[in-house]
């Protein structure tokens, strides 16, 4: 019999970790980053009540909780049998939809612009919401801040609280608007709007004017040809909220479109033996390790992945920004990781429109905002967070207690996607063993674009997610490590 | 002093919850109108919500040091600690929050933030409960901030 004896080193854990391997040339065999997995979810959600869940997944994580708290109300309303009434839908696409504009803005100004808007070659103290301020001024910020603010604001005049909603229920929500929340709504999306639009001419002269970062976008370490995946509505256009799940090919054509609920008959999660993490691919392309191309079942979600997995933008701003994204880039599908930044900031100004229409809907304030659950059975529930398709899926006894709990959230769907554009950034620096400047910018940049969370003890102190880098040679021997702290 | 105690955690992670045990453990012991006494689960621009307004403010939360065992209780000041990231990368560390709102001009930041944090153990396992050890580190905890309200 033979024995196959896993080597320490190449099973991954621990967390803020890349782990790159070296050939006996001294080139990049491979690259892994390491994120922590949280364990025992499903155990702990046995026995719960079901409606509890959308608060219990608020929870799980810090970065999208508005997200897992409507896929968990989406899950109930198909586990208890019950449509909401066409309110309740409007409700909680609005407020989706302030979660959408706050999320996107704290991304662009916090974490992902600062690469582009301060440099990627700035010192790392520098590219950070502090150093965007040194460029583009006081006024900016006090924009940026007031504008992620008026986000919050709407999902808690929906939610009933900020953050964590408490709104979401089967068959409906528990609140309904007033005519004053209305105005006060109507006031903050119109001003969001203007702000999204300022956004992107600020990304135009920025970015897209400067050669050397339209340079560095269109770059093959950055390029990577992947399947793509987003919820779509029945014109095929995006929406965060509802609709089918669609997959588009690296030439831009329909591969599938299929209903949430079946997702396990067209979405598989590979274990590999050196990680904890799982990956998901398309069961009718199937797994090929970690490559891109037509015949690896590899997707990617989020911003880009839905821009490219849908045939446009349900509202006239976005859809004019969508055309000019892909006219601009070459075309559909765009496989440049670094579009993902652009293709979020199309969508902020859409969760504007969107927003728009929403409010000034004249059934908006309609009281009928729930209707009557009926007997519980097996529900799967799935939104677009801010960073890709989420899906929850419950199983219920007839006391409506959870059975069985399942999840793959956003960050997980694009698993294998982010260790190929990890490994590549990192091939892109270091040859014949020599490490270039630059190598944790160019390669945090890279999964950074993405937007990933990496599980969610959000708040442990000292709030430090070191980024460390080891370099193995080919004996597996630690060559050299970086860290930023 | 206009003063907030706000206990911050994970209530499903296990020990991440532990400044929720104390903000629970704290409530029965003291009534003091003056001051407010709150929790959240959630990092640097929202908790910089939170505490602006208030003069002094009494952050508890969990700390993981890799030369700690878990259940020590400690007194830190913000400026303690050092760091580019937050913990969580969809957000800014609560001194980068800071730092931000001076630049901004904002005028109505606490002029004084103490941390008490509770070195922990299990944070990546899904559980209400707290380890035995973290579990004993509660009323320590409690006893150093009343102890830290004596003096506002």
């Amino acid at each position: 019999m033979k024995t196959i004896t896993i080597d320490p080193i190449t099973r991954l854990e621990g967390h803020g970790k890349i782990t790159i391997f070296l050939n006996e040339q001294g080139d990049v065999e491979n690259a892994y980053l390491q994120i922590p997995e949280l364990r025992g979810f499903e155990k702990f959600s046995e026995g719960r009540r079901a409606e509890d869940m959308p608060q219990i997944t608020s929870r799980i994580c810090g970065v999208c909780p508005v997200a897992h708290h409507f896929a968990a109300t989406k899950a109930l309303d198909a586990a208890f049998h019950v449509d909401p009434p066409a309110n309740a839908k409007k409700l909680r696409e609005l407020l989706y939809c302030g979660y959408i504009i706050y999320d996107h803005i704290l991304h662009f100004y916090f974490l992902g612009g600062p690469d582009f808007v301060v440099g990627p070659e700035a010192p790392a103290a520098k590219r950070n919401i502090l150093g965007v301020i040194e460029k583009t001024g006081v006024d900016v910020a006090k924009d940026v801040i007031k504008h992620r603010a008026y986000g919050q604001r709407i999902t808690a005049i929906l939610g009933g609280k900020a953050t964590h909603p408490v709104c979401g229920l089967p068959g409906g929500v528990s609140k309904g608007l007033s005519k004053d929340e209305v105005k006060e709504i109507k006031d903050m999306v119109a001003s969001c709007n203007t702000f999204a639009k300022f956004t992107l001419n600020l990304f135009d002269d920025i970015v897209l004017k400067n050669k050397a970062y339209v340079d560095m976008i269109r770059s093959d370490p950055y390029i990577l040809k992947t399947y793509n995946m987003g919820l779509v509505d029945k014109h095929n256009k995006v929406n965060f909220y509802d609709g089918l799940i669609r997959v588009t090919d690296q030439e831009g054509n329909q591969l599938e479109k299929f209903e949430g609920k079946d997702y396990t008959k067209h979405i598989a999660e590979r274990v590999e033996e050196w990680s904890y993490m799982k990956y998901p691919y398309l069961k009718s392309i199937g797994w090929q390790g970690l490559s891109d191309g037509k015949k690896s079942g590899i997707y990617r979600v989020g911003p880009l992945g839905r821009l490219n997995a849908s045939d446009g933008m349900a509202t006239p701003q976005a859809e004019k920004e969508y055309k000019r994204m892909f006219d601009t880039l070459g075309g559909k599908p765009v496989n440049s990781t670094l579009a993902f930044h652009w293709a979020r900031l199309i969508e902020l100004l859409y969760a504007t429109e969107r927003a728009k229409e929403l409010i000034e809907d004249a059934d908006i304030t309609s009281t009928h905002i729930r209707n009557p659950v009926g007997t519980p059975g097996e529900g799967i529930g799935v939104v677009e967070a801010a960073r890709g398709t989420l899906i929850h899926h419950y199983h219920l006894d007839k006391n409506g207690l959870i059975v069985k709990a399942n999840m793959i959230v956003a960050t997980t769907n694009n698993a294998g996607a982010i260790t190929m554009s990890v490994r590549d950034a990192a091939k892109g620096v270091i040859k014949k063993g020599q490490v270039n400047d630059g190598l944790l910018n160019k390669v945090e940049m890279a999964f950074r674009a993405y937007d990933p969370c990496f599980g969610c003890a959000t708040h442990t102190l000292p709030g430090g997610l070191p980024m460390t880098v080891n370099i193995y040679n080919h004996q597996k021997k630690l060559y050299r490590t970086f860290s930023q702290p | 002093m206009k003063t907030i105690v706000l206990g911050i955690g994970n209530p499903i992670l296990q020990d991440d919850g532990v400044g929720l045990h104390v903000i629970d453990a704290l409530r029965q012991r003291m009534n003091n109108p003056m001051v407010t006494i709150e929790t959240a689960s959630t990092g640097g621009m929202n908790l910089l919500d939170m505490i602006r307004g208030y003069e002094k403010v009494i952050l508890i939360d969990a700390v993981k040091q890799n030369d700690s065992k878990p259940g020590e209780v400690k007194r830190f000041l913000l400026s303690d600690f050092h760091t580019v990231h937050s913990s969580n990368p969809h957000d800014v560390s609560l001194s980068e929050a800071l730092h931000l709102a001076k630049q901004l001009g904002e005028k109505h930041l606490p002029s004084k933030i103490i941390l008490i944090g509770i070195t922990v153990n299990n944070i990546y396992e899904f559980g209400e409960h707290l380890s035995s050890e973290v579990a004993s580190a509660v009323p320590t905890a409690v006893a150093l901030v009343l102890e830290e309200l004596k003096n506002t």
